[in-house]
């Protein structure tokens, strides 16, 4: 039976309490760090040569889609009840939101060097040393909201732009392309600062810290902010229909800028032996309260 | 590809990378006494253009002119930035910019449009190598270092040593 990806700001304390245990238990495992270090390295850009699969390309959505499963998968191996609750960015937008407590996520990085001092992934507490990072601190870091230059978090506007496009995606299929829903949720425009920081994109630098890196994924918060990603891609296709499907249909060929630079719909998506076609329809796996 | 010391640029256009590093109108060929005088890594130097627009001031320039360069070296918020572009050796090979911030390595990658970005500073970016390096240091904390991981590029699908090209499952 499919079980349930709930809204963060609604778990009770016991299930805040069980997400975290069962975090720290896959922290100490030694499987997070695996999970750091498969983003860091699956993070190529649309202006070199290569196979992009995470990010820039049609496939941002289903490669995160099954990134959460395997850290889902990986959690309810330590506790059955726990699923990733997701962070509806457009709702809780404060420094104070139920995010950012000491049971859950922990606050904000202290002003000094963004350590964040509070909750369960302080690097005091001893049970989240941050392994596999940009800089060689060990502590996880957050800038919520960017103090020296405040910005603000998308707004719903922001993400039905995205939605309001029935197309998923389009040539050159990378973070250039102006029309799609892909791109315009994971948010790369054109432009230069903070006007032309969308949606997904806006969401890593509002946070900050660790989220503005490759290691990303060292914040807690990385998950939460993918689950609600990841709803996004559910509401859009059930907001335009049958038809609203996965593109590329079909490879570019020989002569496309884009050959065998992206994953078509029933192609493999490294580094898993799943096609985006198959990570369409999660209803039997999970779905959203 | 190794261009002798004060010979022509012959062939660097092979060597810029697609798309082309941005620049700002009337970009002029330099010749590679601007890359030897930043010092760094003299030996794998070659006068590939890329420019810079409008480098943000800063204290301590030693490269005060800093519009076009193959190499640069700043003092940025109390930090040593070097860097220096590598041709790609075979057609097939990128070039890439070698930077270094206190003498870490910082990886930077290209975006399509032409930008670039750093795994510091990884959904962002920026018009050109200069700027994307400054905005990884507007990140670090005081006395914060940059670790070996920030010197990594993407392994999978990307294509900057020999024998990562197309990798695909």
């Amino acid at each position: 039976m499919a079980y349930v990806r709930k809204d963060a700001g609604t778990l009770t304390a016991v299930e805040r309490l069980r997400f975290v245990k069962a975090l720290l238990e896959v922290k100490r495992r030694g499987e997070y760090d695996e999970f750091v270090r498969m983003h860091l390295a699956y993070y190529s850009s649309d202006g070199e040569r290569g196979l992009r699969t995470a990010h820039m390309a049609p496939s941002f959505l289903p490669w995160h889609r099954r990134f959460l499963l395997d850290l889902e998968d990986a959690l309810r191996r330590v506790d059955s009840a726990v699923t990733i609750p997701y962070w509806d960015w457009t709702r809780d937008r404060t420094t104070t939101s139920a995010l950012w407590t000491a049971d859950f996520l922990g606050g904000d990085g202290r002003r000094s060097d963004q350590q964040v001092m509070t909750g369960p992934f302080a690097y005091g507490q001893g049970n989240w040393t941050i392994e596999v990072g940009m800089t060689d601190g060990g502590f996880l870091t957050r800038d919520l909201g960017r103090r020296r230059d405040p910005i603000e978090l998308p707004t719903t506007s922001d993400l039905e732009q995205a939605l309001e496009d029935p197309v998923y995606d389009a040539g050159p299929w990378d973070s250039t392309v102006t029309r799609g829903f892909r791109n315009k949720l994971e948010g790369w425009s054109t432009g230069w600062g903070s006007p032309s920081w969308r949606n997904h994109n806006r969401v890593h630098r509002w946070v900050g810290g660790a989220m503005l890196g490759a290691a990303s994924v060292n914040d807690p918060v990385f998950w939460l902010h993918h689950a609600f990603v990841d709803l996004q891609w559910y509401r859009w296709q059930r907001r335009h229909g049958g038809g609203a499907r996965y593109l590329p249909a079909e490879p570019p060929g020989r002569g496309d800028e884009q050959y065998r630079r992206i994953v078509a719909r029933h192609e493999k998506l490294p580094p898993w032996d799943v096609t985006p076609d198959e990570l369409e329809d999660i209803g039997r796996i999970y779905r959203y309260a | 590809m190794v261009v002798p010391i004060g010979s022509a640029p012959v062939g660097a256009e092979d060597a810029v990378p697609r798309p082309a590093p941005p620049g700002p109108a009337g970009r002029t060929r330099r010749d590679v006494a601007r890359g030897l005088r930043a010092g760094a890594l003299a030996g794998v130097l070659a006068p590939v253009l890329a420019a810079f627009r409008s480098p943000r001031p800063g204290p301590a320039e030693t490269d005060p002119s800093g519009d076009t360069a193959s190499a640069f070296e700043r003092t940025y918020r109390g930090r040593r930035i070097r860097g220096v572009w590598v041709p790609g050796r075979t057609t097939a090979e990128d070039g890439r910019w070698h930077v270094t911030v206190d003498g870490r390595p910082l990886h930077l990658m290209r975006r399509a449009d032409g930008g670039w970005l750093s795994t510091v500073d990884h959904y962002f970016s920026h018009p050109t190598p200069l700027e994307a390096v400054y905005a990884a240091v507007d990140t670090l904390g005081p006395g914060e270092r940059l670790s070996d991981a920030a010197s990594e590029p993407g392994g999978a699908g990307h294509a900057h040593g020999e024998g990562r090209h197309g990798v695909r499952a």
